[in-house]
């Protein structure tokens, strides 16, 4: 049988031939190597063509039913002269549009988080309010819009509410259960040691549960953005914001601005996702997406 | 390595434990007046078939749970007040390390909460225990870029840290293979025989419990309680030639009769 200390600087010398290329990634990406040379080339061409020929399919498809049938989709082109033509009226709705996703959808986030972790924390909390949210829940937002715009009038308000009501729940059951998902063995390690519920909070419960809060976030932003669309589709009246845009011009059978008008709630939506992601990386490089460690 | 390293630990007395779960109205006696002394210094292995109740005596002694009845006591101090002073370092079953902290400040977390029980106490070097523990180029690494028994090591130099007199072990073990086992067994071994602290060490292995203890304690199930305690009379510093010598096929020949008693009686 080897000596302790021979055997375990064994192991370790077969660790660092293996993993070369996390020997320095303290503190920042832990990534494994990029394939180098013709693998590098492979692996890129695997994952830019791909979705690249879908793509290209689904736009000429497109181009073929816009020429054939042009009431019913109008030709890719001509949507983009659309923005073209009054860049600012766009520009002015997608403005709006923002403002209520920001607005909503941030006060969405910050009162999902904290009231995940006094639900944690507070027992009695969650079962005088899980209910509520349930029923809230439940309720389809399209139905509820049209009664807050009846209550706070067509200003910017009903939005944010509406907002705030789809977004803040996948927030809230997330974070709930990452809260709770802590290691039990870490805690009971600091419970022995007597650490407070705060330091429980900051040094376990928090960090253990951005895994969750970010999934969570992965639906509340495109949640977010529809809650705004419904809210400015029931306020159309008040003619502010992407939505109320598309509405009208449907309702016009405008299809050049309908069809702009939506082809900008898909680029702020893939902004806000992009962004996310790329703070998700910041900020949770430890954690592994359930993907087998490297 | 620090003088005061090697003072021994504290004294944990349990007197008359006993632990009733319900199960659907229907109380089961888990634990049924169990006494335990563990001298100061002194390395005590808990065995016994599953059910009899020794992670349960492990979490009443380490306040993550409350006995019906019966008391547990800390050099005399009660578990609430021994906590307080962070007399207690736990080594759980699996390593539990955050994933988030590099291997230096997974080990460092206890030292960073209750940190009024820090005051005079004798705070390890933590790189020095770490190059002790064969840990000394990995200390900014993180917990996956580590085998199970590198983890399962830093999950133990955790529990070290802050020189807690006491030391309670769950199986540290029980889920590593049997060849790593052997190895961390005899890192655990080096490392207690240098600072000797009182130990309890739950384990489902006769021979690791023979390895490293002072006294085997032997646990029986239904209700749970204790059946017997065998000293471990073996010369220290041991290391692994102990396994070869006839004492210990004694002993193991002793203790593996007294648990296959114990399985027997069970199931009668």
């Amino acid at each position: 049988m080897p000596r302790t200390e021979k055997a375990s600087s064994m192991t370790m010398e077969l660790e660092q031939t293996r993993r070369p290329s996390t020997e320095n990634a303290a503190g920042k990406t832990v990534k494994s190597a990029v394939p180098q040379g013709s693998a590098r080339a492979r692996w890129r061409f695997g994952l830019w063509v791909p979705p690249l020929v879908t793509f290209v399919l689904l736009g000429s498809s497109w181009e073929y039913v816009a020429h054939s049938k042009p009431f019913v989709i109008p030709p890719l082109g001509d949507i983009a002269g659309s923005i073209a033509n009054d860049p600012s009226a766009y520009w002015n709705n997608l403005v709006v549009t923002l403002k209520e996703v920001a607005v909503g959808g941030g006060a969405a986030i910050v009162l999902g988080y904290l009231l995940a972790v006094l639900m944690c924390e507070f027992k009695i909390l969650e079962r005088a309010l899980m209910p509520v949210v349930m029923v809230i829940m439940v309720t389809p937002v399209i139905a509820i819009a049209p009664a807050l715009v009846v209550a706070f009038g067509f200003g910017m308000l009903p939005k944010y509410i509406v907002t705030i009501i789809v977004a803040i729940f996948p927030i809230l059951i997330n974070s709930l259960a990452g809260l709770r998902a802590v290691d039990p063995g870490t805690l009971d390690v600091l419970r022995v040691v007597d650490a407070s519920r705060w330091e429980i909070f900051w040094r376990l419960r928090f960090p253990g549960s951005m895994p969750y809060f970010f999934a969570g976030l992965r639906i509340a932003i495109p949640f977010a953005i529809i809650g705004a669309a419904v809210a400015e589709f029931v306020a159309a009246g008040e003619a502010a914001g992407l939505g109320a845009m598309v509405s009208i011009a449907a309702s016009q059978a405008n299809l050049e601005v309908t069809w702009a008008g939506i082809s900008m709630f898909c680029v702020l939506g893939l902004l806000f996702v992009a962004a996310l992601t790329l703070l998700r990386r910041r900020i949770l490089w430890w954690d592994n997406h359930g993907r087998a460690p490297k | 390595m620090n003088a005061a390293l090697t003072t021994a630990g504290a004294e944990v007395t349990a007197r008359g434990v006993t632990k009733r779960f319900g199960v659907r109205g229907q109380p089961v006696t888990v634990l049924d007046d169990v006494d335990l002394r563990i001298a100061p210094g002194e390395f005590v292995s808990v065995i016994g078939p599953s059910g009899c109740g020794k992670s349960t005596l492990l979490r009443i002694i380490a306040g993550l749970l409350d006995a019906d009845e019966g008391s547990v006591a800390i050099n005399g101090e009660a578990v609430p007040q021994a906590i307080r002073h962070k007399a207690m370092g736990l080594v759980p079953q699996t390593p539990a390390l955050l994933p988030w902290r590099s291997v230096r400040d997974n080990v460092l977390l206890p030292t960073q909460v209750n940190t009024a029980a820090n005051a005079g106490r004798n705070l390890l070097d933590v790189d020095e225990l770490l190059t002790s523990f064969g840990l000394g180029k990995d200390l900014r690494k993180y917990p996956r870029q580590l085998s199970g028994g590198m983890q399962q090591r830093v999950a133990i130099a955790r529990a070290f840290v802050f020189d807690p007199p006491v030391l309670l072990m769950d199986e540290p073990f029980s889920a590593l293979d049997e060849i790593t086992r052997d190895q961390q067994r005899l890192g655990l071994l080096d490392f207690w025989q240098s600072n000797r602290r009182s130990v309890m060490f739950i384990t489902h292995s006769v021979p690791e419990a023979i390895l490293l203890s002072d006294r085997v304690v032997l646990m029986a199930a239904r209700p749970g309680r204790i059946a017997e305690i065998t000293e471990i009379d073996l010369p220290r510093p041991r290391d692994e030639s102990v396994f070869l010598s006839p004492q210990f096929r004694e002993y193991e020949i002793r203790i593996r009769e007294g648990l296959r008693r114990v399985m027997k009686n069970a199931q009668d």
